[in-house]
């Protein structure tokens, strides 16, 4: 399964082509229409801008980041420990999930401002509604990695007299691991990006708070300056996830 | 099929399993309403489950309108995702060059807080139906294909040299053994982004639209008329949840071979 | 059939209202757009009574409104053509798109007067300006943080020993006593406060009052359309001038019309809208020279204080960026309310 983030030097290479190709393809548009700023800034442009403001940048990343990860952790360690709750003590699971479903099937977005109002502007709405956001995914994941095993095995293991505890750790945690590694990865991404739209509507400082007074001030290049940033810490989060997953996997 | 409902994540629609949410449904309600009265929640945080549902009942066509109107882009959306979705996955599967290619770019477009992007949404959509149906595509399409690729991937090799060893053509090795196997771990993907499509469909209608859950939200967040917000985020739930329950109820039709616990 | 016989109808009493505009187009209305700054509220009251009534279309306007949203730039949409009109966030957004290049201009001001004040509770730690320094004051930091600045300047008291923080959606802080100082939009927080705490019981910082003034709620277009429409905009002005008497006369219809487009909307705090909206836009000079009036020297007021906090990177060639050429060539008495 890793073997999407494996990357050796052949995969690293083939990314980066595309990558090239679509920035080439970027600053070859903006020049060749003369596309002015408000519409798409060059590529070249941004970059300049990046490195202009990166003091100011690199304090707002540090500041949408710690968010997130923290938000990441306490999120992936609910979901996980919730599912495995539940899969020891199945009885209140269909309304358990049922509730959680109806709970995450309102966007972040509608429920930001409560969260604002619950938890103040600083740090804490934005750990909040990242926490959230991913110990749903990782529940859902760890969930369905669980109901995955083997029902042979599991008669196996219980006529060997192993408990529920023992059955859930050696046998239905690791066949899960492919499952919930799948919902961490997914909620990388969208831990930075939550992080981002609360600090949009509230905050101190981060992305989102430089994004939202960029739009408002008209200054696009600083636009797209933060949201490459955004893009460059996602997937260095998204990639160390992956990393992390492969040696565990390897390790096993 | 007995033996599949034993295991679903979704709503049955057996006597019992609706007895069950009624029951659920009716005891959130209490707690709700009996812990605004008991420990004197000011409305500011948490108005009353009454004062909600009579704020939905003062303007019902409004509710059922915007309701209507955020499915429909949800639907639309949803649909082109998982589609999409799974054919990226299987393209990918197959034809790793491409992937190696394009997969990291895709990536880096969910890595994008659209958000920011409203302007821009609206230059290339307009301010059609269409325009917030593709936010809901971008959210939805991106589990799909992570979970399309790891499913197939993640099929016995042992199984498909089997199947090859006796002739069975590529075509047939894939629909027949790794779509089939890769299936529960899609499924994880689409029930995951029936709320990936439905936020999707959310956020679209902030650029700019007259009817929809997400006006009706933005309209009473800066207004600060928080039964506004709990009346249209219950709308919003009750939406996220049928369309879940839809989903999984699916899931249980096609995946039943789903090795039982 | 209906739709055909409405636009009929309509033609029919633009050719009786209005037959030289309808001809000066070639008889068919010209298909145009208005994005809003934000939702539909009784904050555009007049624009909607206006393409109610069909006085629009009377003009040969074919007129859709658009409405806006959190990162929605009216200046944006409206630079690239996506919308042919914008009510755009004020005279510093159109300094802003100015100072980035974007090709639109300013052809009308709806708020004559800063339409967002600072208030203190009468009861609180906050008396005069001076008390601001060392207490919490939220304002937002897209513009308004510069008028707080600047009344603090002008006041004598240094930004720097007050603690400014951004300010969040909601309200209750303030209310709850958390922070000192809130900023407040006339025609909605206030009515928030109005309902919480009472208007009476509330200290008020006018910007005005400390010689800064930011008129906002701007009405723009693209360089393009000014140029190869410039028709278009005297022809929307007389239209919208018109609604906006309507909703300014008969406030319970108007209100009514709002109820129906958009029915989640609390009456109450509509009603206290159009009020205050009604005070703002006749506020000024607009009592003399009409509705949309451009001060100039309100504009270079605004203009220099944001030039002086280099909000903006160069002068803006005023002249350019606001045009009164539309507005002038309708006669003053059609313009006064």
């Amino acid at each position: 399964m890793s073997r999407l983030l494996r990357a050796p030097s052949r995969e690293v290479q083939r990314g980066l082509i595309g990558g090239l190709m679509l920035l080439g393809g970027w600053e070859a548009a903006t020049r060749l229409f003369k596309l002015p700023a408000y519409v798409l800034p060059p590529v070249s442009g941004i970059v300049e801008a990046i490195v202009e403001r990166r003091a100011a940048l690199l304090a707002a990343a540090g500041y949408t980041a710690s968010e997130a990860l923290i938000g990441y952790a306490i999120g992936c360690a609910v979901g996980i420990g919730l599912a495995m709750l539940l899969a020891l003590f199945p009885r209140p699971r269909r309304a358990f999930v049922s509730m959680a479903t109806a709970v995450n099937s309102i966007p972040v977005v509608g429920y930001a401002p409560l969260l604002l109002l619950w938890f103040g502007t600083g740090i804490a709405s934005k750990i909040a509604a990242v926490a959230f956001a991913v110990s749903f995914v990782v529940f859902i994941s760890t969930l369905s990695g669980l109901d995955r095993v083997d029902k042979r095995a599991v008669d196996l293991m219980r006529s060997f007299g192993a408990g529920k505890v023992s059955i859930l750790w050696r046998l239905q945690l690791p066949t899960a691991l492919p499952l919930i590694a799948a919902g961490m990865r997914v909620s990388t991404v969208r831990s930075i990006i939550i992080a981002i739209v609360v600090e949009m509507l509230g905050a101190y400082g981060g992305l989102g708070w430089v994004i939202y007074q960029a739009v408002m001030q008209i200054d696009f290049v600083q636009v797209w300056a933060a949201i490459f940033v955004a893009s460059a810490i996602s997937l260095l989060f998204f990639n160390l996830i992956g990393l992390a997953e492969w040696k565990l996997v390897f390790w096993r | 099929m007995a033996a599949a409902s034993k295991t679903s994540d979704g709503l049955l629609l057996s006597g019992r399993a609706i007895l069950r949410l009624v029951v659920g449904v009716a005891a959130i309600a209490v707690v709700w309403q009996a812990s605004v009265l008991l420990f004197g929640i000011r409305p500011y945080y948490l108005p009353r489950l009454s004062v909600v549902l009579e704020a939905l009942a003062a303007t019902p066509d409004a509710y059922i309108a915007s309701l209507l109107r955020t499915a429909s882009e949800t639907l639309l959306g949803y649909a082109a995702g998982a589609l999409f979705g799974i054919a990226l996955g299987s393209m990918f599967f197959h034809r790793k060059v491409l992937k190696d290619t394009l997969f990291p770019m895709f990536v880096v477009s969910q890595t994008i807080p659209v958000i920011a992007f409203g302007a821009v949404i609206v230059l290339w959509f307009g301010n059609t139906l269409f325009a917030k149906a593709v936010m809901a595509f971008y959210l939805t399409f991106f589990p799909v294909t992570v979970n399309t690729l790891l499913g197939l991937q993640s099929v016995d090799p042992a199984q498909v040299s089997l199947m090859k060893s006796f002739g069975a053509p590529r075509r047939q090795v894939f629909w027949k053994l790794q779509f089939p196997n890769a299936l529960p771990q899609i499924f994880v993907a689409l029930r995951l982004a029936t709320s990936l499509s439905l936020v999707g469909a959310m956020v679209g209608e902030w650029f700019g639209d007259t009817v929809g859950l997400g006006v009706l939200l933005l309209q009473a967040t800066y207004n600060e008329n928080v039964v506004g917000i709990w009346a249209a985020l219950l709308v919003a739930a009750a939406l996220g949840t049928l369309f879940y329950a839809a989903v999984a109820g699916l899931e249980r039709k096609l995946v039943f071979w789903r090795v039982e616990r | 059939m209906i739709k055909r016989r409405k636009v009929l109808s309509a033609l029919g009493a633009a050719s009786l209202v209005a037959a030289p505009y309808v001809r000066a187009f070639g008889g068919t209305p010209v298909k145009a757009s208005l994005r809003l700054k934000w939702l539909p509220q009784a904050q555009f009251m007049g624009f909607y009574i206006a393409a109610e009534k069909g006085y629009y279309r009377a003009e040969g306007i074919d007129l859709t409104i658009n409405p806006g949203g959190p990162n929605l730039l009216a200046e944006n949409l409206v630079a690239t053509g996506a919308d042919t009109f914008g009510v755009s966030g004020g005279t510093d957004s159109v300094f802003a798109a100015r100072d980035k290049k974007l090709p639109i201009v300013c052809f009308g001001i709806d708020h004559q007067i800063t339409p967002f004040i600072f208030v203190s509770k009468k009861d609180g730690p906050v008396k005069t300006i001076q008390d601001f320094k060392g207490r919490v004051v939220t304002t937002w930091f897209t513009g308004a943080n510069y008028v707080l600045e600047g009344v603090l300047a002008k006041a004598g008291v240094n930004p720097k020993d007050v603690n400014i923080q951004p300010q969040q959606v909601s309200a209750t802080p303030f209310v709850e006593g958390n922070v000192d100082v809130f900023t407040a939009t006339l025609y909605n927080e206030f009515y928030t406060l109005e309902k919480r705490i009472g208007l009476a019981n509330l200290t008020r910082f006018a910007a005005e009052d400390y010689g800064i003034t930011v008129p906002r709620d701007t009405l723009i277009v693209s360089e393009t359309t000014a140029k190869e429409k410039p028709e278009l905009l005297p022809a929307f002005l007389r239209a919208s001038i018109r609604g906006w008497r309507d909703a300014f006369a008969d406030q319970k219809a108007a209100i009514d019309l709002m109820m129906k487009i958009a029915p989640t909307l609390d009456r109450g705090h509509q009603e206290f809208m159009l009020a205050e909206i009604k005070r703002l836009m006749l506020a000024g000079k607009a009592g003399d020279e009409g509705l949309f009036w451009i001060d100039p020297v309100a504009v270079k007021t605004a203009h220099d204080m944001f030039l002086n906090y280099k909000v903006i990177s160069a002068p803006v060639d005023l002249k350019a960026a606001f045009i009164s050429a539309p507005l002038e060539s309708i006669a003053l008495a059609d313009r006064k309310v």
